[in-house]
């Protein structure tokens, strides 16, 4: 017992009464203005459907599953849509391991509520078999770092993980048509969900003797709220869901100009949510860069930089694969261009392996200069996308895909082989020169030797 | 002397700092964080080794949690009160007792009476480990000499270095800095944890502020943030 009670944080009453009395002019403790959120960062993790939110010092992390289930009995067209949360006792000494406490529950069901009653993420496109078969979303709900306001965290979260989240694509097959086949992700290109409106939560509290509201508590002032309620609601101005959590009596009028401000903010979130979302999508797009395979087999001879220019552009679709670029005429296997020639052997790691000699190549000539002028002019001329890969990776990359013949990487197509035989060749002259042009030269004519 | 590299670096465990051997018939005093190995002094706790010459060694470092030490000042909370004593929170691994009678003139008739939160000054008097320490608020003469119960003002958190930092003498630059402009009262507590109090609530967050900042920030730094929140207090004023 006494040792529970000497490793919780406590209230003073000196704090609990400065609080308040800074708030009559308006002060908040950490410098705040009474209706200024705290500063928000979103980021997202290497999967699909995994975000990690950052309010000031509260700390959420919301990760998005999909599994098949069978329907409800009596909504047989329609997905589920569940949420679990957990209070992680990292995040603040109160919090307990195990089953979760009220506040958890409250937390899950106020973000539960915002998401389902409101009918944002739509349900009927996650049926695949009527009656049988439907996908069941579950969102875990991860609380790091309690430094107050987790709702509001814990929401913004979970919407930047739906939004985020691709499921597998499935299609109906076997012998009547009744068996749901699943594609993985190399196979077909995973969905997003389909999700109408975003729910924004924004939470007021309130101070019992002067009725002062504040937006967005931090942790103390939590503490020494007389009363607090949440408001869910989107950029058009549809109240999804309004929680008070007990506490003080509100006037009508207060309630209605939170309201008016919640409005305003949640207009706010929506923005930065959609411009961290949209960000994070270009770049998962341009990592998976999927090539024709047939303009393979048009560039035989390496001369047309030009044409195959204009083929990237249009190849330019989402695909499971990385980019292949072979520095090495000794390895079989499809590697990712991480570094400079020499040392990428090593660091290279095998994604694809595609069946067929590398070091079986009749296209070599050594270097050709044409070709060497028409990469040099094609780098400049790339597209700001493709600069994008070029900076990112180590500015190999781009030239790389310019001049690489576009390539289809999955596994088993014949004509990849052919593209694969020629990659080295290209691959390696442009790579090269994208860096050092006069040095590679050497270094690409001793190696082609070499070969 | 190997230990002349070290005084003032950072050590960590595990670090030889003094090589007895070498140094015959010298008396080596060791503070906090260095144990003796036969022949060798090495290091037990991570931080800045310190040298206090002659002979005087000793670790120093900073942390979240306070150990509690004997003569140290602490601010402690009130968390309950019995017959004998004040059940007091110092932040340490267990909480403290305050004899009721622990106060100047303190008799069983005039028992000071605090409600569970209040915010105390107090002096630790005993600490053992494995036991609950036991504090006071007299000094060892027996006078008030500032302990007691704080009024008002604001407390917040903050690591034991910066706490130290805080009461060095001469006085660190960001309390210099802010003494010449504005009037304000300060109690800093060994065990991390500090106290402000001003005229206005404006004057108490920005100090508040300011001094959980500065931690990290050398003395011209500290010096520049003084200025600029100085700048804007009287703008707004």
């Amino acid at each position: 017992m006494e040792q529970r009670l000497a490793n919780s944080w406590r209230l003073t009453v000196n704090e609990k009464k400065f609080i308040e009395t800074a708030l009559l002019p308006a002060l908040r403790i950490d410098g705040r203005r009474p209706f200024d959120y705290r500063n928000l960062t979103i980021n997202f993790g290497k999967h699909d459907g995994s975000g990690e939110v950052q309010l000031g010092q509260t700390h959420v992390m919301a990760f998005v599953t999909a599994q098949l289930t069978q329907p409800y009995r009596d909504r047989p067209n329609e997905g589920s849509l569940s949420i679990f949360t957990e209070f992680s006792p990292m995040a603040d000494p109160s919090f307990e391991p195990g089953r979760p406490g009220q506040a958890a529950v409250e937390l899950g069901r106020v973000v539960d509520r915002g998401l389902r009653e409101s009918r944002a993420v739509d349900t009927e496109s996650l049926c695949v078999l009527s009656g049988k078969s439907v996908w069941a979303i579950r969102i875990d709900l991860h609380i790091l770092d309690n430094g107050g306001n987790l709702v509001d965290a814990a929401n913004v979260a979970a919407l930047a993980a739906l939004l985020t989240f691709r499921r597998p694509e499935c299609s109906l097959g076997g012998e009547d048509g009744q068996e749901v086949v699943v594609h993985p992700p190399e196979e077909r290109e995973p969905l997003p969900l389909i999700i109408h409106h975003l729910p924004i939560a924004v939470t007021f509290a309130f101070f019992g003797s002067e009725s002062s509201v504040v937006i967005d508590p931090t942790h103390h002032e939590e503490a020494v709220t007389g009363g607090r309620m949440t408001t869910t609601l989107n950029a058009n101005g549809d109240i999804c869901a309004i929680q008070k959590a007990g506490g003080e009596g509100i006037l009508q009028s207060v309630i209605m100009q939170c309201l008016r401000i919640a409005t305003v903010k949640a207009g706010d979130i929506t923005e930065k949510l959609k411009k961290a979302v949209d960000s994070y999508n270009t770049e998962r797009a341009l990592k998976k860069i999927k090539r024709h395979p047939s303009s393979t087999l048009m560039d035989v001879d390496g001369a047309h930089s030009n044409s195959r220019e204009k083929q990237s552009p249009p190849a330019f679709k989402k695909a499971t694969s990385e980019f292949p670029s072979h520095h090495t005429r000794k390895s079989n296997k499809l590697e990712n261009v991480e570094g400079e020639t020499n040392s990428s052997e090593q660091r290279n790691t095998t994604k694809n392996f595609i069946g067929g000699p590398s070091s079986w190549d009749p296209y070599s000539k050594g270097v050709d200069p044409d070709f060497l002028k028409a990469s040099l002019a094609l780098r400049g001329a790339s597209t700001a996308s493709k600069k994008q890969e070029v900076s990112k990776n180590e500015k190999m990359h781009g030239v790389a895909k310019l001049e690489e013949t576009t390539k289809d990487v999955n596994e088993g197509f014949l004509p990849v082989e052919a593209a694969q035989a020629e990659q080295p060749t290209r691959g390696e002259k442009t790579l090269k020169d994208a860096v050092k042009p006069k040095n590679r030269r050497k270094k690409n004519q001793s190696s082609t030797g070499a070969s | 002397m190997s230990d002349n590299q070290f005084v003032d670096q950072l050590v960590v465990p595990g670090d030889v700092v003094l090589d007895l051997s070498s140094m015959a018939n010298q008396t080596i005093k060791l503070g906090g964080g260095l144990r003796q190995e036969s022949d060798a002094i090495s290091v037990t706790k991570a931080g800045k080794l310190r040298l206090s010459k002659p002979n005087k060694y000793w670790v120093e470092s900073s942390q979240k949690r306070y150990v509690p030490s004997v003569e140290d000042s602490v601010l402690g909370i009130v968390v309950d009160s019995r017959s004998d004593n004040f059940i007091v929170d110092i932040k340490g691994p267990a909480v403290a007792f305050l004899p009721v009678l622990a106060f100047e003139g303190g008799t069983r008739r005039n028992i000071p009476k605090f409600e569970v939160g209040a915010l105390l000054y107090v002096r630790v008097v005993k600490a053992n480990p494995g036991m609950n320490p036991e504090l006071s608020c007299t000094d060892a003469s027996g006078k008030a000499a500032e302990f007691g119960p704080l009024k008002d003002g604001y407390m917040f958190e903050c690591s034991t270095g910066l706490s130290r930092m805080l009461l060095r003498s001469p006085p660190c630059p960001i309390l210099e800095a802010f003494g010449k402009k504005i009037s304000f009262e300060v109690a800093v507590g060994l065990n991390g944890r500090v106290w402000v109090n001003a005229a206005s609530p404006s004057t108490v967050i920005i100090v508040a502020n300011a001094i959980m900042r500065s931690e990290s920030l050398s003395v011209a730094q500290q010096k520049i943030m003084v200025e600029k929140l100085l700048q804007n207090l009287n703008i707004s004023t």
